[in-house]
């Protein structure tokens, strides 16, 4: 009878079917558990969506498998059905394809393990090779899917659910078709599940038994899909011309997210823009990662940032996202020129001032010699200056003021620098009241020199001397005079002398006698004669005789000026 | 080469699931959609953006190499008969990053919103990467989303 089948069988089979001459496909590994039933498709898509001609066989049978439905293995439509599996069923098994012209075989290695459930797990190590894994997102409803893959005979009903061994029961949890709904997943749902569904077949029934082990992703995110760009912001920056420079594009993104991160410069990727000359690149992109997001940064380096680089856009994309930076040269510091500038200024003054300071008197008296008119001046005065001098007791003393006063002082300053003083006791007509004598010619005097020696000699008589008192007087009040005070020996406390001289000393300063009382060697260049020609007017020379020009030794004058003075004065 | 824009150094690696808790898997040269089991070992995929997608749609998603990271295969999108289908060929996916012009029969326009993940051909727009609601079958192109595929998968990278 099974010959006689089997002969019917393969008269029915057309003689293309032959297993080995067909292309492999794959060879796929299966590890079901033993005890209840298994199926496997044969699909090839899209070829096996068509009307094709499937066989199974085990290996290394010719026979193809039955396709009896009361026979414990049989083959039903593209499916090979176990009801149950056994732990005899390992084997190589495979299907053959069958189109109108081309044959392709897909093998199965099936690998039958014991089954474990919770009740028998005390002895049986669980085959964990069958078990399935899935994932359920925390924070979000979710759901498990128990897999019961089976032809359409089998009707598959009355699924339930486990967790560690007990059936799942609460709000949470709804068994939906072959999917169990999670709401509100949380860590707390991590661990092992089963899905238990009952099988009909022919009016049999059997149990399959999934067990799914669930691990719970953390929540990712808020969702934001939109890349954010950190920097740049639209901003300029100020470079130099020709200068190097690096800009770094930071962005944070999700971290599953696909998008394409670069530089672009009129809508082109810079490495394309500048290919030829590579001046401006882009750098390899460098990633850190987050808990919940990508942080991303892909620089742009200017080998030399060129004139034609200003004031246009360079931009970083990332995905939908873009942001600009544009170069600009930089601004000159007015701020610091102007500071500066004041600095230098400040300085050149303050040198100025201070080379003025102690050179002044040259300055000034050769500024006179140089540009000063020659012509009098035309005040209506006829003197210089009124030296007064006190006479002291001391027989030295008293010689040295004469020295000074009747022979020292003439000759300096009358004969060698031109200026006519007047010198009570020289220059007074015989007979005449002092105090006239003084209050007259006084104001015919351009200034005041008032010779002092130290107050132990000087003090009573100084103080006592109605001429003193006239001149000081008529140089303080009424004319406004111009006082020049010589000490002829350094004058330590003042306090004792009147307080006119106090005054005058505090307004004027004071000249300190310097050199010896000799007539000869006085010259007008020395120091101390240059402070007091500095307080003397400004020069001027008097019409004089030939006689009177010649005797005169130029001080101070060159020869030019000299002879000028002469070609002017001569006529 | 290494030095032309190399933007991308490495590229995105990750796995890819469906909501029925399938998982993409590689058998032999071929990508089939399977439930993650133990003995089934989720393929690693890679993914670098096309960095010159100025030619290519915009707002249909990210123009992106779609691989597998080792052996190293790309998915490509062909004609079967008059059919668009989805093979894989040997292709190493920075070698198609690096080049000038997008290589479009191995262009996905990705389109993520949420958790999901669209994966449509560039060379064959409307048609997506799906996979059989049931599992145990290979991926395939389609254009009847849906319907009997999935074609919303969840890609979640292993960095």
């Amino acid at each position: 009878m099974l010959l006689l089948l089997l002969c019917g069988m393969s008269i029915a089979l057309p003689p293309f079917i032959r297993a080995d001459a067909c292309r492999n496909i794959s060879m796929l590994h299966e590890t079901p558990s033993a005890g209840q039933p298994f199926a496997f498709n044969c699909t090839y898509p899209p070829l096996t969506f068509r009307n094709v001609y499937v066989t199974w066989y085990k290996h290394p049978s010719k026979i193809p498998i039955s396709k009896n439905i009361q026979s414990r293995i049989h083959q039903d439509q593209n499916w090979i059905l176990f009801l149950p599996l056994t732990w005899e069923d390992s084997g190589i098994y495979h299907c053959v394809i069958n189109d109108t012209n081309t044959c392709h075989s897909i093998h199965v290695n099936l690998t039958v393990f014991k089954k474990s459930w919770c009740s028998a797990s005390r002895n049986s190590q669980p085959n964990l090779l069958d078990e399935y894994k899935q994932i359920l997102h925390a924070g979000n409803d979710d759901s498990l899917t128990c897999h019961l893959n089976f032809p359409r005979s089998c009707v598959l009903d009355s699924i339930k659910w486990y967790k560690d061994c007990k059936e799942i029961k609460g709000e949470r949890f709804t068994s939906v078709g072959k999917k169990l709904s999670v709401n509100n997943v949380s860590a707390e749902d991590r661990g092992n599940y089963a899905c238990q569904a009952t099988l009909t077949h022919t009016g049999r029934q059997y149990t399959v038994l999934n067990r799914i082990t669930v691990n719970i992703t953390e929540k990712v995110g808020n969702g934001r899909r939109i890349p954010k760009i950190i920097y740049p912001k639209n901003n300029s920056i100020e470079v130099q011309l020709g200068s190097t420079l690096i800009v770094d594009c930071n962005i944070t993104d999700t971290k599953d997210n696909t998008n394409l991160r670069c530089w672009r410069v009129n809508n082109t990727s810079v490495d394309i823009y500048y290919s030829a000359s590579r001046r401006i690149q882009e750098g390899i992109e460098n990633e850190t990662s987050f808990q919940d997001h990508k942080f991303y940064t892909v620089n742009i380096t200017f080998l030399e940032v060129k004139m034609e680089d200003y004031g246009h856009p360079f931009t970083c994309h990332a995905g939908v996202s873009a942001a600009y930076f544009v170069l600009k040269l930089p601004v000159p510091d007015f701020r610091a020129y102007l500071i500066g500038g004041l600095v230098a200024l400040t300085g050149v003054v303050v040198s100025v001032l201070c080379i003025y300071n102690i050179f002044k008197i040259d300055i000034v008296l050769w500024y006179r010699s140089a540009f000063h008119s020659t012509g009098t001046i035309e005040d209506g005065k006829l003197y210089d200056a009124y030296v007064l001098y006190p006479r002291p007791q001391g027989e030295s003393q008293s010689h040295d003021v004469d020295t000074l006063v009747l022979k020292i002082l003439p000759e300096v300053l009358e004969r060698q620098c031109g200026y006519k003083l007047f010198i009570f006791g020289r220059d007074e007509f015989p007979g005449q009241a002092v105090a006239n004598v003084i209050d007259e010619n006084i104001k015919l005097c351009r200034r005041l020199i008032i010779i002092i020696v130290p107050e132990s000699l000087s003090f009573d008589l100084l103080k006592n001397m109605s001429e003193e008192q006239i001149a000081v007087y008529n140089a303080l009040l009424q004319d406004g005079m111009k006082v020049i005070l010589i000490e002829l020996e350094k004058v330590e406390d003042y306090t004792s002398m009147p307080e006119s001289i106090q005054y005058i000393k505090q307004k004027h300063g004071a000249i300190q006698w310097s050199g010896d009382f000799t007539e000869q060697s006085q010259c007008a260049k020395t120091k101390f004669w240059k402070k007091v020609r500095y307080h003397m007017p400004p020069k001027r020379y008097r019409p004089l005789s030939p006689v009177q020009l010649l005797k005169r030794t130029p001080c101070d004058l060159t020869a030019g000026t000299w002879e000028a003075s002469v070609g002017f004065i001569t006529p | 080469m290494m030095s032309r824009g190399l933007s991308v150094a490495v590229p995105i690696v990750g796995n890819i699931q469906d909501n029925n808790h399938l998982v993409w898997f590689l058998q032999g040269q071929t990508l089939l959609s399977v439930p993650g089991k133990h003995d089934k070992v989720p393929v690693t995929v890679a993914i670098v953006p096309c960095k010159c997608p100025e030619t290519l749609e915009k707002d249909r998603g990210n123009p992106i190499y779609l691989g597998v990271k080792e052996p190293e295969f790309c998915l490509f999108c062909t004609k079967v008969g008059d059919q668009p289908a989805l093979e894989l060929k040997k292709q190493n996916i920075m070698e198609l990053y690096n080049r000038p012009e997008p290589v479009k029969p191995f262009l996905f326009y990705h389109n993520q919103t949420g958790r999901t993940s669209t994966f449509e051909s560039v060379a064959f727009p409307g048609w997506f990467i799906a996979a059989c609601a049931t599992g145990d079958c290979p991926l395939i192109l389609t254009q009847e989303l849906g319907k009997a595929y999935i074609t919303d998968f969840e890609f979640t990278t292993l960095a």
